[in-house]
């Protein structure tokens, strides 16, 4: 906790890598710093040394090889929007990142890395990694690590934002064939999420072959239901299927979150919803009809 | 839209563009925290932590030695150097209990959030950090949070000195109420559950209080809505001269009540650059500002109906949670909510008790509206619920209850006087703008595809201009117009504006009672130093008071250039005409003279052609509404209020029974203000008005936990509405002016938090009333909407 | 490592067509270093947590919250604030002169993140609905008008800038 922080812009990797091995604790992380600077503001955060990873060039760009987009954690959410990469190959990171609050101030100041860092439950970045099964890579002392997302989110001490660097976002490139859906469920325009799921469904024919939904700010972690929707599989979509989807992701909610945007038995109730509503929403774009935007 | 005037018409009613609002586009305006002075040093408040706690001890050492660091001071350090923060509305007055308010507090903290002690430092983050090293020993009490439990026989004392916690009880009751229960046909009972929620102006409090060393006086650079008032509250609480007190108030942010004065940080900041002869500035933290609240209330309203539907007695009896004790003028609020009833109902048997009830929550500040938005919060969802229970229209059940053109001036159940009103023409003109029967058509429609569109309607009756005999709540304000030897005009006036130009609605008036441009005109406000005496802005008066007293002003001065203008043109006065700056005379074929050569002449012939007049050509004048008296009727009551805006809204909207959501679909809004001076500046009040009272029934809330900590602490979790929530408010006047006012001005500042908020509970009533699901408390979240539909697919007809 | 470490950082900004070379400490944000290492008072401080956009300013040609910028990360950046709008001579921007005109605000607290977020809405779509303006100015609130005023503002915004248009 200090009045007079250090600063420091590491060039490179290494040195950041090196920077951040040197300082034992009190270090904090800092790129866009739209996800810290407001706990700095209010004196929540008194880091003693602030990394500044902004000039580290490795940590910027997007390359779409056949099989992976590699996405730097420097990209700001505008760019996640906007670049052919992302736009093509991975669709449904695109729209979550529309879907990001805060306005296009923080569409062109935060970053991708930044919103995965903070690991904050009511966030749309989260949800649609997952949900396209997504892998990180961070580096720390102890070298460089690749990991999937669902991974990083049950481990606590990866050290991310203060000793360890995400270093690059690999997603497998969204087949043409696969169907997505997206459903936030806000209670105003500048409210957070209270339900975001995010859909990655496959069909064959009529049939459903594959489906997956993460659902965020439900819960403290983003929710992964995929296995339990097995029973759905081989069948075609109907209303009833709609909402028997939306009764096993309600129901894969334990410990919902309750604040003051809504309570825990609405909160489970709506994971369930946006589930099903995501799922309409990637179905809609298969019969080429307008799905809510 | 906005265009210069034509020749011939008056400023007045004008859709005229605000000078005011340059200076914030280019970004020049000065708001007060825009002002640094030399030597300036900064403050930071450490708050208490607890709802309820006797303070041990404070150990300000921590504090002291860090570097930069000028003086830490806390409660017990500052006490005997001042008297307690006068009230800006004692409730003594009313029969009320008082208690000493205390700059910071000393033995014992009331409330999350009090100040309890204050570091001086040369920056911001310093004095943060040094009050983090200040250790306050509290042992914590059990906190009085709920106003039911604090009003129960036995609950602990929020103030130790006081018997209970009610601040101050007032009953309003009229004529034979248990009679018209008793006899009634039905009777249809309404539990209005109002929550707390906040102003919140974009722009936070500041004071930057700056030791004047040549004159050893104070003056405070403030975002104050009532200069001259705090500055006697400064005097009294400091123990100084008000004539060592200059109070700048610059351009405002928004205010809507919660500038008003009456916050401890007011007297402690001046204090602070009384001990330390160095310029202080503290400025507010949103965190801290989400403190300041207001409104709720719990209303149990009952109405006795005859079988027709006319109402013949009206009862509530209600509580307000007011917070802790405080200088700020919030408990009026809940004076106002009862006074301010039956709103437009003719009932004449009323028996409303209020209940102002002390807790250990942050206290209340007033807030737009001052009550009276909360009476048609009540009232509207009562008269929605019995609609509902005749099973006739809302609108239907309205008429028939309103109060009726002709029976103007009328007097109500509560000693006040209303001046003028169609109440009736209001309603079908709100209906007719939103497009009612339409609407009523789609709702059917949506019904049969299985969803919930919902059309709401409010009345709400806002007597503005307020004035509170005995207290600084004044109904009457004053101007000064000055025209210098050039014919450019300068106004000083005791009106404030908290950013809603009033300075050019003044501007209007003035150039008509003048004769002149627009552009010759510069309006000046909130220097204690230069403005005459009056009581800043509130209740809407600022058109009305400023305005009206400019008038006169501008008429007395004028009256002077036309004496002189007809003794240079050696013609009588009745003769003259002015026209685009020039003066001529009917009498005197092509001699004309400008109207600054007039003025000149004003200043530099008092001795001969302008020896009519007595030089400079300057007046201040004053304006006391007639419309108000305070010498009490045979029942021992007064009418404050010297007119009476009153406008319907009507909201529609779709519930997304699913999730509980409400999208909102059509706005409008009908509105009797009198007079308009500026149409523009009223459409913008309106409309803002119309989103504040939607956000407080759709999304703001300030919440507490069980011992009375504020979880509300950012706009993260106070969410106010943005552009996308809002669709497009269409708008009516329906005007009936003031006989007394000049020019007929109502007022329009205050109006329509109520009747927004209350148009939207109907609304979704009303998409809901299929399910039978009735909700009557706020603010109507998603998870509230659907608990409720599911309590009532659950249970059988839940009323 | 200990060379890495400072206790400030040097950055150079371009505020409004002029040149700064600022020697920082890693707490301030950028709203900070505008106001009081400059001067320029016309980028307010509304909540300090990047929610009201009453600071925004914009950085490289792109909206950006002032109030949530570390100014230590701006190492080489253009800002320009709502006063760099107006020419030199004063006269204002048309976004400026259409806010005034159709009296777009009230209290102008919030003008700084209106007024730029339109900005940058409108030069990159010369016509936009009202769904786009919602999406434009998503970052940002008003407490005073209701935003009726300034959908009416923005559009007469576009007229003036974009006259071939319809």
């Amino acid at each position: 906790m200090s009045l007079h922080p250090m600063y420091a812009r590491p060039r490179d990797l290494e040195q950041a890598s090196e920077l951040l091995a040197s300082l034992s604790s009190g270090a904090v992380i800092i790129a866009g710093g739209q996800e810290i600077m407001p706990y700095i503001n209010y004196g929540v955060m008194m880091p003693d040394v602030y990394v500044d990873i902004g000039g580290i060039d490795a940590l910027r760009g997007v390359s779409a090889e056949a099989d992976e987009v590699s996405i730097g954690p420097l990209t700001v959410h505008r760019d996640i929007q906007n670049i052919d990469e992302i736009v093509q190959q991975l669709p449904l990171l695109a729209y979550a990142a529309k879907q990001i609050g805060g306005g296009m101030q923080v569409h062109n100041r935060g970053t991708i890395g930044g919103n995965i860092v903070a690991m904050h439950p009511l966030y749309d970045v989260a949800p649609a990694l997952l949900a396209l099964e997504a892998e990180v890579e961070l580096l720390s002392e102890n070298g460089s690590q690749r990991m999937s997302l669902s991974e990083l989110q049950e481990l606590s001490n990866h050290g991310l934002g203060t000793s360890s660097i995400l270093t690059k976002i690999l997603v497998k490139p969204m087949s043409p064939t696969t169907l997505w859906g997206y459903y936030k469920l806000k209670n105003s325009a500048g409210a957070y999420g209270s339900a975001n799921a995010a859909v990655v469904l496959q069909l064959d024919g009529e049939n459903i072959k594959s489906i997956r939904v993460a659902i965020g700010a439900a819960t403290e972690k983003v929710v992964v239901v995929s296995g339990n929707l097995d029973s759905y599989l081989g069948g075609p979509y109907s209303s009833e299927v709609g909402l028997a989807i939306q009764k096993t992701c309600s129901d894969a909610i334990d410990e919902p979150l309750s604040d003051q945007q809504g309570d825990g038995v609405w909160r489970k109730a709506m994971a369930g919803v946006a589930a099903r509503r995501a799922t309409e929403m990637a179905l809609g774009k298969l019969n080429n009809s307008s799905s809510k935007g | 839209m906005v265009k210069g005037k034509q020749l011939s018409e008056s400023y007045v009613g004008q859709p005229v563009r605000a000078k005011e609002l340059r200076a914030p586009l280019v970004g020049k305006a000065k708001y007060t925290n825009d002002y640094s002075f030399e030597g300036q040093l900064y403050a930071y408040i450490l708050r208490s932590p607890h709802a309820a706690a006797k303070i041990n001890s404070v150990d300000l050492s921590g504090a002291k030695k860090i570097s930069g660091v000028h003086l830490a001071l806390c409660g017990r350090d500052v006490f005997e150097h001042t008297n307690g923060i006068t009230d800006h509305l004692n409730p003594a007055i009313f029969g009320g209990k008082s208690t000493r308010l205390p700059i910071m507090a000393v033995d014992e903290a009331w409330c999350y959030g009090q100040p309890v002690a204050i570091v001086i430092a040369e920056d911001e983050r310093t004095a943060r950090y040094a009050a983090s090293r200040i250790q306050v020993d509290y042992t914590p009490k059990e906190p009085v949070v709920d106003a039911e439990k604090a009003i129960a026989k036995g609950a602990r004392s929020v103030v130790p000195e006081w018997d209970d916690n009610v601040l101050i009880y007032v009953p309003f009751m009229n004529g034979d109420t248990q009679a018209a229960f008793d006899q009634a046909d039905k009777i249809v009972t309404t539990d209005v559950k109002i929550h707390r929620f906040s102003s919140q102006p974009m722009e936070t409090r500041c004071y930057n209080a700056v030791w004047e060393h040549d004159t050893e006086s104070i003056t405070l650079y403030g975002t104050c809505q009532n200069p001259h008032p705090l500055r006697l509250v400064l005097a009294e609480t400091l123990r100084m001269n008000e004539n060592k007190i200059r109070i700048i108030a610059s351009t405002i942010g928004g205010a809507f009540g919660l500038k008003m004065h009456g916050h401890p940080e007011e007297p402690l900041i001046c204090l602070m650059t009384k001990l330390i002869r160095r310029p202080v500035k503290w400025v507010e933290n949103r965190e801290e500002c989400l403190l300041i609240g207001a409104r709720e209330q719990q209303h149990k309203v009952e109405m006795a109906f005859d079988s027709d539907g006319n109402m013949t007695g009206l009862r509530d009896h209600f509580l307000a949670n007011i917070g802790a004790p405080s200088a700020c003028p919030g408990w009026g609020m809940a004076f106002l909510t009862g006074l301010t009833m039956p709103g437009p109902y003719k009932v004449e048997n009323i028996d409303v008790h209020m209940n102002a009830v002390t807790t250990n929550k942050p206290s209340w500040n007033a807030a737009r509206g001052y009550g009276k938005e909360s009476t048609a919060i009540a009232l509207e969802l009562a008269m929605d619920n019995a609609a509902r229970q005749f099973g006739i229209s809302p609108i239907d059940l309205r008429l028939k209850n309103f109060i009726t053109k002709e029976q103007f001036p009328y007097p109500s159940p509560t000693g006040l006087v209303y001046d003028s009103g169609d109440y009736g023409g209001v309603l079908l003109k709100a209906l007719e703008t939103i497009g009612y029967e339409d609407w009523k058509g789609k709702q059917k429609t949506a019904l049969a595809e299985g969803r919930h569109i919902g059309i709401g309607m409010a009345f709400e009756l806002t007597p503005e201009g307020g004035t509170i005999p005995g207290t600084m709540v004044a109904g009457y304000d004053s101007s000064s117009v000055r025209v210098g030897p050039d014919g450019t005009v300068r106004v000083l006036t005791g009106i404030t504006s908290p950013g809603t130009h009033n300075g050019t609605a003044i501007a209007q008036i003035v150039a008509d009672e003048l004769g002149i441009d627009m552009d010759r005109i510069e309006v000046l406000q909130g220097d204690t130093n230069s403005s005459p005496y009056g009581f800043g802005n509130y209740s809407g008066r600022s058109t009305i008071v400023g305005g009206g007293s400019a008038a006169l002003a501008a008429k007395d001065v004028r009256d002077k250039i036309n004496a002189v203008a007809a003794a240079l043109l050696e013609v009588e006065i009745d003769t003259l005409s002015l026209s685009e700056g020039i003066f001529s005379s009917s009498d005197n074929g092509d001699a004309t003279l400008t109207f600054a050569e007039v003025c000149y002449a004003s200043y530099t012939r008092a001795y001969d052609v302008a020896m009519c007049i007595d030089p400079p050509l300057e007046a201040t004048r004053t304006f006391k509404p007639p419309g108000i008296s305070h010498l009490p009727d045979e029942n021992g009551r007064i009418n404050p209020y010297p007119s009476y805006s009153n406008a319907v809204y009507v909201v529609v909207c779709e519930v997304d029974k699913e999730t509980g959501k409400i999208d909102l679909l059509s706005l409008a809004a009908a509105h009797d203000c009198g007079k308009v001076i500026n149409p523009i500046l009223v459409e913008g009040q309106v409309c803002g008005a119309f989103a504040m009272g939607l956000g407080g029934a759709l999304t703001e809330d300030v919440q507490y936990d069980a011992n009375g900590v504020q979880l509300t602490k950012s706009f993260k979790d106070y969410v106010m509405l943005r552009m996308a929530d809002m669709p497009l408010v269409g708008m009516a006047h329906h005007d009936s002016p003031n006989p007394d006012n000049y020019l007929g001005l109502k007022g329009a500042g205050e109006a329509g938090v109520g009747g927004s908020a209350a148009a939207l509970v109907n609304a979704v009533n009303n998409a809901l009333e299929p399910l039978e699901v009735v909700i009557h408390e706020m603010p109507l979240t998603p998870s509230r909407v659907w608990s409720a539909i599911q309590n009532a697919n659950n249970s059988e007809g839940v009323k | 490592m200990e060379d890495l470490l400072d206790i400030s950082a040097l950055i150079q900004l371009r505020v409004d067509g002029q040149f700064h070379e600022l020697d920082v400490l890693p707490s301030r944000t950028l709203l900070d270093v505008l106001r009081d290492d400059l001067g320029k008072k016309g980028t307010h401080l509304g909540c300090k947590t990047g929610h009201c956009g009453a600071c925004t300013v914009m950085i490289d040609g792109k909206v950006a919250k002032s109030c949530i910028t570390m100014a230590a990360t701006l190492s080489r950046a253009e800002i320009t604030t709502i006063e760099g709008l107006a020419d030199d001579d004063g006269s204002m921007h048309p976004i400026q002169q259409a806010f005034w005109d159709e009296a777009g605000l009230q209290c102008g607290y919030c003008a700084p993140g209106i007024v730029l977020s339109a900005l940058e809405l409108i030069e990159d779509n010369h016509n936009p609905s009202t769904k786009d303006m919602e999406v434009a100015l998503a970052g940002n609130l008003c407490r005073c008008t209701g935003y009726q005023s300034i959908k009416r503002s923005v559009t007469e915004a576009c007229v003036r800038m974009y006259p071939e248009q319809k």
